[in-house]
């Protein structure tokens, strides 16, 4: 069965969707996610959808459970690269993913988790510990 | 409403969901909607296809364009209805999975959200304004736009698979039936075949049984006419022995009682003796002794063997002597003997007039004809085969003044069989009869039916 795949980046796990999703593709998602969270031990999540070009409820309904599951689980969410329309229709749909922090691009998601763990004091120096750990672009 | 339907497609489960949605997005980039709308219409589209999959085991969604440009698509399934409608419409309605937003999401995202809900099933008509600066398109460019998306819909080779494997499905189901079937019709064809068996052993069972009854019958006609010949050549030599005078004399009415007897015991005789070569011939018993001989030698022996027995000037015996020299090769004893018996017949048959027997040769089978011709009382047609039965009598005067077995014609018949030929009769009543007797220069000895019995005991002494 086909999988949406999460790749670790350090403490942070990226999640990027490049397929329409169907129903159970999403359902699995949300259980690989969660099990790759508790595995790893990871504090942040970065889920990119700036490759999907619809929503509808359902989606949108697990891209705010996915956030808040992985909350609950200590691990700070951010959704990135969220196309225009898409963000539309999930206020029309009366979907605006509360609790879900949103970035624009990944960078931007990524220095925004950064900065939120920060603040928490769980990373005590930034630019240096994420360094060594990040294989990302840097900042 | 005049709706022009684009496209039609069904559905059954969520790889189906993303495959409409997007089909549904192509569908409004088509029909020259904007970007949002687009996503608009596919996540309408998406919520309705979703719930139709998911609470009415799939359907069929049309998408169509009504005469003033609006996009109408519609999905129906063959669910139990939605149960509580105003509950759904606002957004109330709690589905099992979640909250059952899909119908009410889709009425923000549309124009215009229609229900038909019943047992049978569900219809959703989703409508949207055509888009401001693309007003109306040409019936032409609709068929273009639904062309463009049936081509469009295959190339999910998921879903063509999926079909396949669902037609495979439904053919190996086809199959089994059909192997049931056959299997069943092999059942049945077994049985028959069983009572077929059984009744070809009952069949076989059954010729057995025959066949031994008709060779007790055999070997008891044999016995029994061997053991009666013992007293019957005791009575004729006693018979002689008083005719001889030797214990004295005999007054002409005793002499007469004493022909009587005699004459009785030579009949009685015969009879036996007849029964005796029918029984070995039936057995398979009888010997062939086959010698040399000319037809002249036959007819000559014939000839002197059958004058005494014609008495009076009423009838005068032919013997026609035959101008061809050949060779027989057959057993004399047992072709005479028929000879003699049809001339005997003959003469018993014919009060007066003319009794023939005339010879001939045929090259080409190699056989001789001899024929026994007389102008006696005749046979009617219907009697001519039966007379070559076991004792059959056919009822005339005649027949009832001379005394016969019934068994001379059929033991003749049987010879004739064993020396390999044939005899028929012709008959025209109160004109005569002629008896053929056909039968082959050379004897075939090795078909000859007597040849298991050749080297056995008993020898032909009839």
């Amino acid at each position: 069965m086909e999988r949406i795949p999460i790749l670790k980046m350090g403490r942070f796990l990226l999640v990027t969707i490049q397929v329409d999703m169907h129903d159970r593709l999403a359902l699995a998602l949300q259980d690989d996610l969660t099990a790759r969270i508790t595995e790893t031990g990871a504090r942040g999540v970065l889920i990119d959808i700036s490759a999907l070009e619809m929503v509808d409820s359902f989606i949108g309904r697990m891209i705010a459970n996915i956030a808040a599951m992985a909350r609950i689980l200590d691990a700070q969410t951010v959704v990135t690269g969220m196309q225009p329309a898409v963000a539309i229709t999930l206020v029309e749909l009366g979907l605006d993913l509360p609790g879900v922090r949103t970035a624009l691009t990944v960078e931007r998601g990524m220095l925004l988790l950064r900065a939120v763990l920060h603040a928490a004091g769980e990373l005590d120096q930034p630019s240096a510990a994420d360094e060594g750990l990040d294989a990302g672009p840097a900042d | 409403m005049n709706e022009t339907i684009l496209h039609s497609t069904s559905m059954r489960d969520a790889q189906d969901v993303v495959r409409i949605r997007q089909e549904a997005r192509q569908l409004a980039a088509l029909l020259g909607y904007e970007a949002q709308d687009q996503v608009r219409i596919g996540a309408a589209v998406s919520e309705i296809a979703r719930n139709a999959c998911e609470h009415g085991g799939g359907g069929e969604l049309h998408y169509a364009v009504a005469p003033d440009g609006t996009c109408v698509i519609r999905v129906t399934d063959r669910g139990p209805g939605i149960a509580d409608l105003p509950a759904v419409l606002e957004g109330r309605w709690q589905s099992p999975a979640g909250p059952g937003l899909g119908i009410f999401s889709a009425r923000r995202l549309m124009d215009r959200v229609e229900f038909a809900t019943g047992d049978g099933g569900t219809t959703v008509t989703l409508a949207k304004a055509p888009p401001p600066e693309c007003p109306g398109l040409s019936a032409q460019r609709l068929e273009e736009i639904g062309r463009s998306i049936a081509a469009a819909a295959p190339p999910d080779p998921l879903g063509e698979l999926r079909i396949r494997n669902r037609e495979l499905l439904l053919a190996l189901e086809d199959l089994r039936s059909k192997q049931l079937e056959i299997e069943r019709l092999n059942g049945e064809l077994a049985e028959t075949n069983r009572g077929v068996l059984a009744l070809y052993a009952e069949l076989d069972d059954r010729a057995l049984q025959l066949g031994r009854a008709s060779e007790l019958k055999s070997n008891f006609l044999s016995g029994i006419s061997h053991e009666l010949r013992t007293p019957l050549n005791a009575i004729r030599n006693l018979t002689r022995l008083l005719l001889d005078r030797m214990d004295g004399d005999l007054t002409a009415s005793q002499e007469h009682q004493v022909r009587l007897i005699q004459s009785a015991a030579v009949t009685l005789s015969d009879m036996v003796n007849d029964l005796l070569d029918l029984a070995r011939i039936e057995a398979g018993k009888t010997v062939l002794r086959v010698t040399e001989f000319t037809v002249a030698e036959l007819l000559g022996a014939l000839r002197g063997m059958a004058r005494p027995l014609i008495t009076g000037d009423a009838v005068t015996l032919t013997v026609d002597q035959p101008d061809w020299p050949w060779r027989m090769c057959s057993d004399e004893g047992k072709l005479s003997q028929v000879l003699r018996n049809l001339v005997s017949n003959a003469i018993r048959f014919t009060p007066h007039g003319e009794i023939r027997v005339t010879a001939a040769y045929d090259e080409a089978p190699d056989m001789v004809t001899l024929a026994v011709a007389d102008t006696g009382i005749g046979i009617a047609p219907d009697d001519l085969e039966r007379i070559f039965e076991e004792y059959a009598q056919v009822d005339s005067p005649l027949q009832r003044r001379s005394a016969g077995t019934g068994l001379g014609l059929p033991l003749s018949r049987k010879l004739a069989a064993l020396l390999g030929g044939s005899l028929s009769a012709v008959s025209e009543p109160g004109i005569g009869s002629t008896f053929i007797l056909r039968i082959p220069r050379q004897c075939p000895e090795e078909e000859s039916p007597a040849k298991p019995a050749a080297t056995g005991p008993t020898s032909d002494d009839g």
